[in-house]
Formats: structure tokens, C-alpha cells, sequence
């Protein structure tokens, strides 16, 4: 391995308390540029806390998070997607009554004039291969589709550091597919975290995996070694038996 | 494509405003006139909470506040300065400016949008209240009396911009009407625009629009002041136009009656607002005419069958009758051609 370079992502005692529970405790979490890593664990684990947190749509009770060597913990979500996060979030937010197109020209038109967002958000189109539903309302899509939309428009912010919280969730086949080659083809030029519960999808696209347990990271590593790892099971089968119950 | 059609129907509608202020003048009697004038001095202030609600998202229930301001406002500096053109132009900034104030705490705050509703309300009941208790001769500003519940008496009547000559009737027709359609393509140009399209996505999701990098509480707060503008100018031409302004124009009333007309009409557009106004004025004003059941009662019916039957408002609805219409119209045709 080369040497480390400076993390483009790097939290520190990083915690998330609501009233007594602690959703996030105590994480350090770090990841250099270029990087693509899962978080994986058990609903209820913290992970779309942990994204709340590096967006500022919740205010870290306390700790530290650095993006790119500056603090920006409790800092204005605006801000803080000004400096270069993009997420996809769990639940799609979409706007609902406007076209796909057009959700994806907002996107495009906070960093480009008008003529550049349009180029941008075209491009967009074609890379998630959706011009077809270019003009559909997206209230009326199908999730899966309502996912890539959401995702165009979250790259067509031009984020470096992108975070995606569940995109498989809803998608099956050939549409899963084309969303893990874009996942893929974005590493190295962007830093990815994705959330996944999918395994296939994870094997797709990741060597790292980080996993979430109780609010706190429980074991970081390879893909391989963390799918073989038992208490790792043990944990995602607990979910699974509870699930189910 | 959908552009273009979006702005033919506008200057269809500009078109017929135009036609309006040339013809009506001359053809109507001076009674019809001076009716139509109020009704185009309420479809500004229903306009300013259309903007704002329909384009941005936010409701407001004390818009009333921001009409008995502007006439409060162009009242005491134009019965000051004894003109009308400098007062109506500082009238409108002074509104803009306390919306702005108004808007920084509420938007700034995060109030939700249901505490924003509680809070507009609020506001304008206490300058309501204020407002009436202004009745001794103390409460003067330069040579204008507030006059408590008594109201604020002569006011000068709109002279002809950078002119020291009172309009006539006709001419101050003339003048609201242009004043009308300067404000309804203003507000078309404005939603289309960049920063319309990013109140409009506010609107339809605040997260989202954060997330994408936009700082709404910003884009919220120009929106509200734009209205509160608006409202303010539509007070003040209502003042000129009574030359008379009392503390009922800060009413509750006359909150809910702008957003009975935006509903009534249909919220998301802009003309929709308008022809509420006019439909329920004119119904209340013939309702009065007739004796035989309070009208208030009729009036209420009518809310209640128009809530339940036409939930999107008038101008919605009867867009999509029409489009249904043709379509039934075009298809036997079609068929018979086969």
C-alpha cells in the first residue's frame, strides 16, 4: 500500500444522543480520497445518523467531524454540501410533483448557469441510463427508478465525497446492475460511502467494509474476512430472526 | 415546448387585462368603475399571498397585516408630504423591510410551519389592537392622527405619478389595472426564473432542496418580503382609494378572506387568486342587495360546496374540465375518420 494520504473524511469521537439513547457513540471514522467503503449493520445500528450527522441535518452532540482538514460538525447542511458532500438519503427526498429532468437541472443549477446545468443534467440522464423518464413526473415512478433520479441528482452537485444511504433498496436485475457499475466507475475520482443491507450489491462494488453495531463501529476490513467473520453473522442473523418476529 | 405554452397563456390573460383597462373606462358607468377598482386593489393583495404560499410554500395568516400597514404607512407620509408617488414607492420599501424583519426571525428561527402561521397571525392581531388604541390626539405623526378606531380620514387621492393632479376615477382604474399587470407578469417572470424555481422546490421538498446545497431559509425570507411588499402596496392603494383608512384593514377578516380567495381560486397559480377575488366579491355584493337570508349564511354554503367540490380551487378545475372536454370533443371525430 502506498502511503496514507491525508483522510478526506475523519470523525472523532464522534456522538449522537437522543434523550437517553446513543444512536452514535463514540465513532472514529476515517477514509481517504478516492476511497469507496460499505457501512453495513442491523437497522437501528446508526448509520443514517451517522449520515445525518456529516450532512448537519443533526447537530453531533459532541465530537468532531474534519472533512477535508475542516471542521464542520453542527455546521449548516448547506454549507456543508457547498464544501462537497453529496448524499442519496434512505427515504428518497424528491420533489415529488416536478419532472425527473427537472429535479436533476436543480441539482445541476446550484453550481452552473443555466446553458451548463442543462449539459450537466443531460449527461446525468445518460450516465444512469434514464433519459426515457426524462419528462415524467416523478411522483408517478417506480422506486427503483426514483432511486437513480435521486442519485443523478446527487452527481450532478459534483460532490467529492458521496454518500448513499439504501440505493439498491427497490431494484432488482438489470437496473441493480447498472447501478453498481456507476458506483464503481465514480471510485477513485470521488470518495464513496455506501449503506447497504445487500450483500451481492456490497461484493459488487466494495473491498472495505466498515460495520455499524449499536452506534459504535464493531469491526472494519475486508469484504471477505468481514462476510466470514461470525459474530458479524451473528449480529445480521439476530436482525434477521427479529425481522421476522 | 411546455414553456411556450406556459407563456401564451400568460399573455392571454395580460391581454385581456389590457383590453380591460382600456375599454372598461368608457363603456362602464362610474359606480361599475370605482367597483372594479377595489376589486383590482384586493387582487393585488390576494396576489401577494398567492406568491408566496402557491410559489414558496409559506402560509400566512396574518397577510392582513402587511395591507393595514401599507395603509396605515401611505397614509401618514403621503397626508405629510401632501403627494402620492414618493409615499406609495416608501410604503412599499417599508413593508418589504418589516416582512424582512418579520421573516429573518421566523425563517432564521426555523419556526415550523404551523408556529409560522400562529406567529403571522399573532403579529397582526397585535398591531390590530395597537392600531386601536391610537385614539387621542397624542398619537400623531407629523400632521397625520391615527385616530384609534376612528380610522385615519382624507387621504389624498392617487395623483398622476410625478404630478401634483388628482387621477379621476377612470384614471386611477387605468393606473391600478397597469399596476395589476406589471404585477402578475413580474410574478410569472420571477417564478420562472432561477431563483422561482428554487422556491418552488422548497416548497415540494425542504430537505432536499438544503441537501442539494441551497440555503432556504434565504430564499424563504425574499419570498415572504416580496409578499409582504405586495400586500403593503395593495393597503396603500386601498387607502387612496377610499381616501380613508380604518383598523378593520388589520382585521381577521381580512386575513381570511385573502385566503379564501387564493383557496377559493386555486393555489399554485396566479390567476386562479384573482378570479376568486372578483367571483366572491361580486357574490357578496349581490347577496347583500338581497334581503330574504343573511348573506353571510349563502356566502358559507357556497365555501363549503366549493371546498368539497372543487378542492384545488376555481381556475385548477376548470382547466381540467376544459381539457377533458376537448378530448371527449376530439375523440368521436378521430374515430369517425377511421
Amino acid at each position: 500500500m502506498s502511503p496514507a494520504p491525508e483522510p478526506i473524511l475523519a470523525t472523532s469521537s464522534l456522538t449522537m444522543r437522543f434523550g437517553g439513547v446513543v444512536a452514535v457513540d463514540n465513532v472514529d471514522f476515517s477514509m481517504s480520497q478516492g476511497e469507496l467503503r460499505c457501512l453495513i449493520g442491523p437497522n437501528g445500528a446508526g448509520k443514517s445518523t451517522f449520515f445525518k450527522c456529516l450532512t448537519g441535518q443533526l447537530r453531533p452532540s459532541s465530537g468532531s467531524i474534519l472533512f477535508d482538514g475542516d471542521e464542520i460538525g453542527g455546521r449548516q447542511t448547506h454549507e456543508i454540501v457547498a464544501r462537497g458532500i453529496g448524499i442519496k438519503t434512505q427515504v428518497p427526498n424528491l420533489f415529488e410533483g416536478l419532472s425527473a429532468y427537472e429535479n436533476i437541472n436543480l441539482a445541476a443549477s446550484r453550481r452552473n448557469p443555466a446553458d451548463a446545468a442543462a449539459r450537466v443534467a443531460d449527461d446525468m440522464l445518460e450516465l444512469m441510463q434514464i433519459a426515457e423518464i426524462a419528462a415524467s413526473t416523478v411522483g408517478t415512478l417506480a422506486h427503483g427508478q426514483r432511486q437513480l433520479v435521486e442519485l443523478a441528482m446527487v452527481l450532478a452537485g459534483q460532490p467529492r465525497l458521496v454518500l448513499l444511504d439504501e440505493p439498491a433498496a427497490g431494484m432488482a436485475g438489470e437496473e441493480r446492475a447498472r447501478l453498481a457499475s456507476v458506483v464503481r466507475s465514480l471510485a477513485g475520482d470521488n470518495t464513496l460511502i455506501v449503506v447497504e443491507h445487500d450483500m451481492d450489491f456490497i461484493k459488487d462494488i466494495a473491498s472495505t467494509v466498515t460495520v455499524f453495531h449499536r452506534g459504535r463501529i464493531f469491526i472494519e476490513g475486508h469484504v471477505e474476512e468481514i462476510m466470514a467473520h461470525s459474530e458479524v453473522q451473528e449480529i445480521y442473523l439476530g436482525k434477521e430472526t427479529n425481522a421476522a418476529a | 415546448m411546455a414553456a411556450l405554452g406556459y407563456w401564451r397563456g400568460v399573455a392571454l390573460v395580460a391581454a385581456i387585462f389590457l383590453a380591460i383597462l382600456l375599454f372598461v373606462p368608457a363603456w362602464f358607468d362610474l359606480f361599475e368603475v370605482l367597483q372594479m377598482t377595489q376589486y383590482i386593489v384586493l387582487a393585488i393583495y390576494a396576489l401577494s399571498l398567492a406568491y408566496i404560499w402557491g410559489f414558496g410554500g409559506i402560509v400566512s395568516f396574518g397577510q392582513a397585516g402587511f395591507f393595514g400597514l401599507g395603509g396605515y404607512a401611505f397614509a401618514v407620509i403621503s397626508i405629510n408630504m401632501g403627494e402620492t408617488t414618493v409615499p406609495f414607492l416608501l410604503t412599499i420599501a417599508l413593508c418589504f423591510s418589516f416582512a424582512a424583519v418579520l421573516g429573518y426571525f421566523m425563517f432564521y428561527g426555523r419556526l415550523s410551519d404551523v408556529y409560522l402561521g400562529v406567529v403571522t397571525l399573532v403579529v397582526t392581531l397585535i398591531m390590530w389592537k395597537l392600531i386601536n388604541h391610537t385614539a387621542g390626539p397624542e398619537y400623531a405623526i407629523g400632521k397625520a392622527r391615527l385616530g384609534g378606531f376612528n380610522g385615519i380620514p382624507s387621504i389624498p387621492i392617487m395623483r398622476v405619478p410625478f404630478t401634483d393632479r388628482e387621477m379621476d376615477p377612470g384614471e386611477m382604474f387605468q393606473y391600478f389595472m397597469g399596476l395589476l399587470i406589471f404585477v402578475y407578469l413580474g410574478l410569472h417572470v420571477l417564478i420562472r426564473s432561477k431563483f422561482g424555481r428554487i422556491a418552488i422546490s422548497i416548497r415540494e421538498n425542504e430537505v432536499r432542496t438544503s441537501l442539494l446545497g441551497y440555503d432556504i431559509r434565504r430564499y424563504k425570507l425574499m419570498v415572504f418580503s416580496i409578499g409582504g411588499a405586495l400586500g403593503g402596496a395593495s393597503g396603500a392603494m386601498w387607502a387612496t382609494y377610499q381616501t380613508f383608512i380604518d383598523p378593520n384593514s388589520f382585521s381577521l377578516e381580512m386575513s381570511a378572506k385573502c385566503l379564501i380567495w387564493v383557496m377559493a381560486g386555486g393555489v399554485g397559480t396566479l390567476i386562479g387568486p384573482i378570479v376568486g377575488v372578483v367571483a366572491l366579491q361580486y357574490l357578496s355584493l349581490k347577496l347583500g342587495e338581497t334581503a330574504f337570508i343573511n348573506n353571510l349564511v349563502i356566502l358559507g354554503i357556497i365555501l363549503v360546496l366549493l371546498v368539497l367540490l372543487m378542492p384545488r380551487g376555481i381556475v385548477p378545475t376548470l382547466h381540467d374540465w376544459l381539457r377533458k372536454g376537448l378530448a371527449l370533443v376530439r375523440q368521436p371525430s378521430r374515430e369517425g375518420a377511421q
